[in-house]
């Protein structure tokens, strides 16, 4: 490309205050290099270039803080060869919710699918880690990616949740005016509406908002509401598209890393990974926060992922009377938003969620959270519903999102590498559009994969996948039925959810099974009520060890090294009802 | 569909003192236990000292509740474990209940109905201790249950945030068991639990005891590595540049004890903010007549025996409703406090002959102290305390009379005091 463009590029940063940048190419995108003193110039540096780029599709951002080790990926401790000499169709590596819903579309066709995770559970990342919206799109810029997958991602939801069996409604959205000058926008939001399309968009007067949603402020001016708006369990989901995947056919290898990417001229031609070395035809980058890693790996880095946390507080359902719908104050006064700015949204379970936040971080995996970042969200929320209250939290998580400096997705082929396919850069609505993003992920498979002849359907693809039975959300005829063909389903064992050791043995035994106490609580919701677990954490890793026919105190609450215990007490591990 | 006179909800000492009570009184009883063993919180609680009121010698939680569970043989008291209620609502003059168990879907109805739920563990969210969430951070009944129950040693080296009475206790069976405590850590200015605990599990151990220190931090990818620690100022903040680094598996957690009741709220029973309990009367029914509520469930007590009383009062009062065996109870009288108390229970009490048990907690430690308690002019009773503390609830009985709200005082006494008596906390 041309040395205008990078003199532009490098004018740009100077006048943002961000010498000493060295500003270059790499791999057709534009390259930054050098070190700043702070976490947030590296990050605007990224976001200069992206916004001055020209020509360049990527920016790629090698800056970073002086006299620090680089940002590494955490790996599994394991080391065997259980993978070793494995040939499949295609490797798809990571198991968030993209990487698992194009295991399952690539399940469609005839193919030999291996889905690679290097932590000990699928879902993990971000996909465990957000408000579970089915976002309407109806804040997204036409034109980008987001806009695409997220508009025709929605759209597929009635049905994929109909086929994986997991509980999805349409609860709506409320985006709520603080200014009255503002309902001067929704002319601009019925146009959004209707080149989307996005259905079900209105305007919603104070008056009959404020009949709506009883606890809303005062102040509210109206609102514009979208029915599309939609709530699921992101790991409920996740967790389905792996189970019909493997149902299907794939196979899933927990606790698998890729550590290095052979590449002969522009073929990819061997993963190596903690398990041994696996050999596929095609590579599927999904790989979340370390997606530009493996693109590295790969001779091909021509992006950045710069990661982005967000922290989320979950209320007791008492406070589910604030909303059964989601409600965000309209950010037209904020500056520069990444992410919809969070709000308070009903989850699918009853909870109220508030947040996430958005926090530009250094480190790619660190989920952990600080006190300031829950009181800020609920200053902000508490200023659309008043009765909003850090007294009803039972617990909050933070996750991060993979932005890249575009902030925009990245789907499709390597420009350069003839078998690897990208998923990256999935940050908001990533959650929206995953259904769609794989459904275009397996299309470019197919096509890539037909050089040695058409790539059949599979003739057995069976989209239904079976739920566990939930006895609280039955009739009292089908309980007692369920009951009646399982006692373990009439046996309660968490009693803030009313979980049952029938649902908690099911999620043990089911195709990519729970292997940890949180495995159990993702799967069922044991553990996941007010109490946190206190009650039900040893009965559920007493089920565990049962199944994986281990001593109690080797239980893990999540993934390696985390065991609940250091060995028996002195008088010994009990073995019975207690 | 099965009808009972009363329904008791929960197999806990509460539980089993008003089931028995409620059975002394000629009702049919049917008692409802969600786990697999009667006896409640007292099964893991294999320290000594249960008892002291009730049965006059020292007791393990284990063997003061097969006392009760003893006595349950030959009456007439239906016991049903691994039963979990899933409705409950009003029906005619009593209650439809629907529970869940192994043998199936179960409807039965009830004349009165005893809420004995207990209650449970403030987490480490509740009190917002942040930082990663690695495994290793328990609350001190969770690490109790996994000790005492199913013999997994938790800890070789841990921390305890909050001196409640079960992370004392907890210092001290974690020490035995061969794990390090380094400290117990409390963000107050003095300890939440009882004293003769501090003494008997602390000092006795010499485990260091931080007042005013709290944990702002837990850190750990697997496991817990370290805690940060922190003083804290008079508002509870943390001082900053007081952090400190304490290398540990876990961090066990005694930061208060939350009274159980989503099922008397399911009835649209009010709850007192003071004790986070339904407000009862003398005989422990709540503002839905026809529902009893005690133990912890109404209030959260230090001692089992207070427990047992007011539980078998509960059964009691509960069954003579049920058998329309009691007069139309006279119109209540409220009971008043001011901020010198954290609670007073019962929150409200009728005029009678029968002298009615009054619980109360001081918000703060005091010396000399008498308590007044009155009503109209007319002073009902006076008592003398030498010295009183938040941790420790303290039993008083009272006759009011006709009419007109009871108030409680506390005042400022130089002279000698009795002291209230001296027994075992839970």
């Amino acid at each position: 490309m041309s040395q205008t463009d990078l003199a532009r590029v490098g004018r740009a940063l100077r006048r943002a205050g961000l010498g000493g940048v060295a500003v270059g190419e790499l791999n057709g995108s534009l390259l930054l290099e050098g070190t700043l003193p702070a976490w947030a110039d590296v990050v605007r540096a990224g976001s200069v270039a992206a916004a001055h780029r020209g020509r360049y599709p990527h920016v790629v951002n090698h800056l970073d803080l002086p006299g620090l080790p680089p940002v590494e990926p955490q790996s599994p401790r394991l080391r065997d060869s259980a993978l070793e000499g494995a040939r499949p169709d295609v490797a798809v590596i990571g198991g968030g919710v993209i990487g698992c819903a194009i295991a399952r579309e690539l399940c469609r066709y005839d193919l030999d699918v291996l889905l690679l995770e290097k932590e000990s559970d699928i879902a993990m990342g971000a996909s465990s880690r957000n408000d579970g919206m089915i976002h309407p799109g109806i804040d997204l810029r036409a034109g980008t990616l987001k806009h695409r997958y997220g508009i025709a991602g929605n759209a597929m939801f009635d049905q994929l949740a109909a086929e994986l069996e997991i509980p999805f409604v349409r609860n709506g959205s409320y985006i709520i005016f603080s200014a009255a000058w503002e309902r001067l926008l929704v002319p601009a939001f019925y146009l959004r509406a209707r080149r989307g399309p996005i259905p079900g968009v209105r305007y919603v007067s104070r008056r009959e908002l404020l009949r709506l949603q009883p606890e809303v402020a005062p102040w509210a001016k109206g609102a514009v509401y979208t029915a599309s708006s939609g709530i699921l369990c992101p790991y409920g989901l996740t967790v389905a598209l792996a189970e019909n995947a493997v149902q299907n056919g794939a196979r899933v290898s927990l606790l698998t890393a890729v550590t290095g990417i052979e590449r002969q001229g522009d073929r990819v031609t061997a993963l190596h990974t903690n398990r041994g070395t696996v050999r596929p035809r095609l590579v599927v980058d999904a790989a979340g926060v370390w997606a530009d890693r493996i693109a590295a790996l790969a001779g091909d880095e021509f992006f950045t992922i710069h990661p982005r946390k967000g922290t989320s507080s979950i209320l007791d359902k008492k406070a589910g009377y604030l909303t059964a719908s989601v409600l965000a104050k309209a950010p037209f006064a904020d500056v520069r938003q990444h992410t919809k700015g969070g709000g308070i949204v009903r989850t699918i379970d009853g909870n109220i969620l508030v947040g996430p936040t958005a926090v530009e971080v250094r480190q790619r995996e660190d989920n952990s959270t600080h006190q300031p970042q829950i009181d800020a969200s609920f200053e902000k929320h508490s200023k659309v519903a008043p009765h909003l209250s850090e007294r009803d939290v039972i617990t909050y998580f933070s996750g991060i999102r993979a932005a890249t400096y575009e902030e925009d997705f990245i789907v499709g082929p390597s420009p350069r590498v003839r078998n690897l396919l990208y998923a990256a850069g999935i940050q908001s609505p990533g959650l929206t559009a995953a259904p769609a993003i794989a459904k275009d992920i397996a299309a470019f498979a197919v096509k890539a994969l037909s050089d040695r002849g058409p790539v059949g359907l599979n003739p057995h693809f069976d989209p239904h996948r079976t739920a566990i039975p939930r006895p609280s959300e039955m009739t009292a005829e089908a309980r007692e039925a369920l009951i009646e063909s399982d006692p373990d389903f009439g046996e309660v064992v968490c009693r803030c959810e009313g979980i049952t050791r029938g649902e908690i043995l099911a999620a043990l035994r089911r195709p990519v099974p729970a292997n940890s106490i949180d495995g159990v609580k993702r799967r069922v919701r044991a553990g996941m009520g007010r109490c946190q677990g206190g009650f039900c954490s040893p009965a559920v890793a007493q089920l565990i060890a049962q199944e994986q026919g281990i001593p109690l105190w080797q239980v893990r609450r999540s993934g390696e090294g985390s065991e609940i215990g250091f060995g028996p007490t002195k008088g010994g591990e009990r073995d019975g009802t207690v | 569909m099965e009808r009972f006179d009363v329904l008791v909800l929960g197999g806990g000492p509460a539980g089993l003192a008003a089931a028995l009570a409620a059975e002394e009184q000629g009702a049919c009883v049917c008692l409802l236990e969600r786990e697999a063993r009667l006896g409640g919180i007292l099964k893991q609680c294999i320290h000594d000292g249960f008892g002291l009121l009730r049965f006059g010698e020292r007791l393990t939680g284990p063997e003061y509740a097969d006392n009760y569970i003893r006595l349950l043989g030959g009456r007439n008291i239906a016991v049903r474990l691994r039963s979990f209620v899933t409705s409950l609502e009003k029906s005619g003059g009593g209650f439809a209940v629907t529970y869940t168990s192994r043998g199936g879907l179960h409807r039965l109805e009830a004349g009165a109905l005893v809420l004995a739920t207990g209650c449970r563990e403030r987490t480490a969210r509740q009190i917002f201790v942040h930082g990663d969430k690695p495994a290793g951070v328990y609350t001190a009944g969770t690490a109790q249950h996994l000790v005492n129950l199913q013999g997994v040693l938790p800890t070789r080296r841990c921390v305890i945030l909050g001196s409640g009475d079960i992370g004392l206790i907890m210092a001290r069976r974690l020490t035995l068991e061969g794990a390090e405590v380094e400290g117990v850590y409390e963000a107050k200015p003095e300890p939440s639990g009882l004293s003769r605990n501090i003494r008997q599990c602390l000092t006795d151990f010499g485990i260091p005891l931080h007042l005013s220190h709290t944990v702002t931090r837990v850190l750990g990818e697997g496991r817990v590595e370290a805690v940060e620690t922190a003083r804290v100022d008079e508002r509870m903040k943390p001082v900053p540049g007081s952090e400190r680094l304490v290398p540990c598996d876990a961090l066990i957690l005694s930061v208060g004890l939350i009274p159980e009741n989503e099922l008397a709220e399911s009835l649209g029973i009010p709850l007192d903010p003071h004790t986070k309990g339904p407000a009862v009367d003398a005989r422990f029914e709540t503002d839905c007549p026809g529902v009893f509520c005690c133990g912890n469930a109404v209030q959260v007590h230090d001692l089992v025996d207070y427990v047992s009383e007011g539980a078998a009062t509960a059964g009691r009062c509960a069954a003579l409703r049920a058998l329309g065996k009691e007069a139309a109870p006279a119109p209540a009288l409220p009971v008043e406090y001011g901020r010198e108390f954290v609670s007073v229970l019962p929150q409200r009490l009728r005029p009678g002959n029968e002298p009615a048990a009054c619980y109360f907690r001081v918000a703060e430690t005091r010396g000399p102290t008498r308590l007044v308690v009155s009503q109209g002019g007319a002073v009902l009773l006076q008592k003398s305390y030498r010295r009183l503390r938040p941790p420790e609830m303290e039993r008083v009985s009272l006759r009011p009379g006709g009419s007109g709200p009871v108030v409680f005082r506390l005042e400022d006494a130089a002279e000698k005091a009795q002291n209230g008596p001296a027994a075992a906390p839970l």
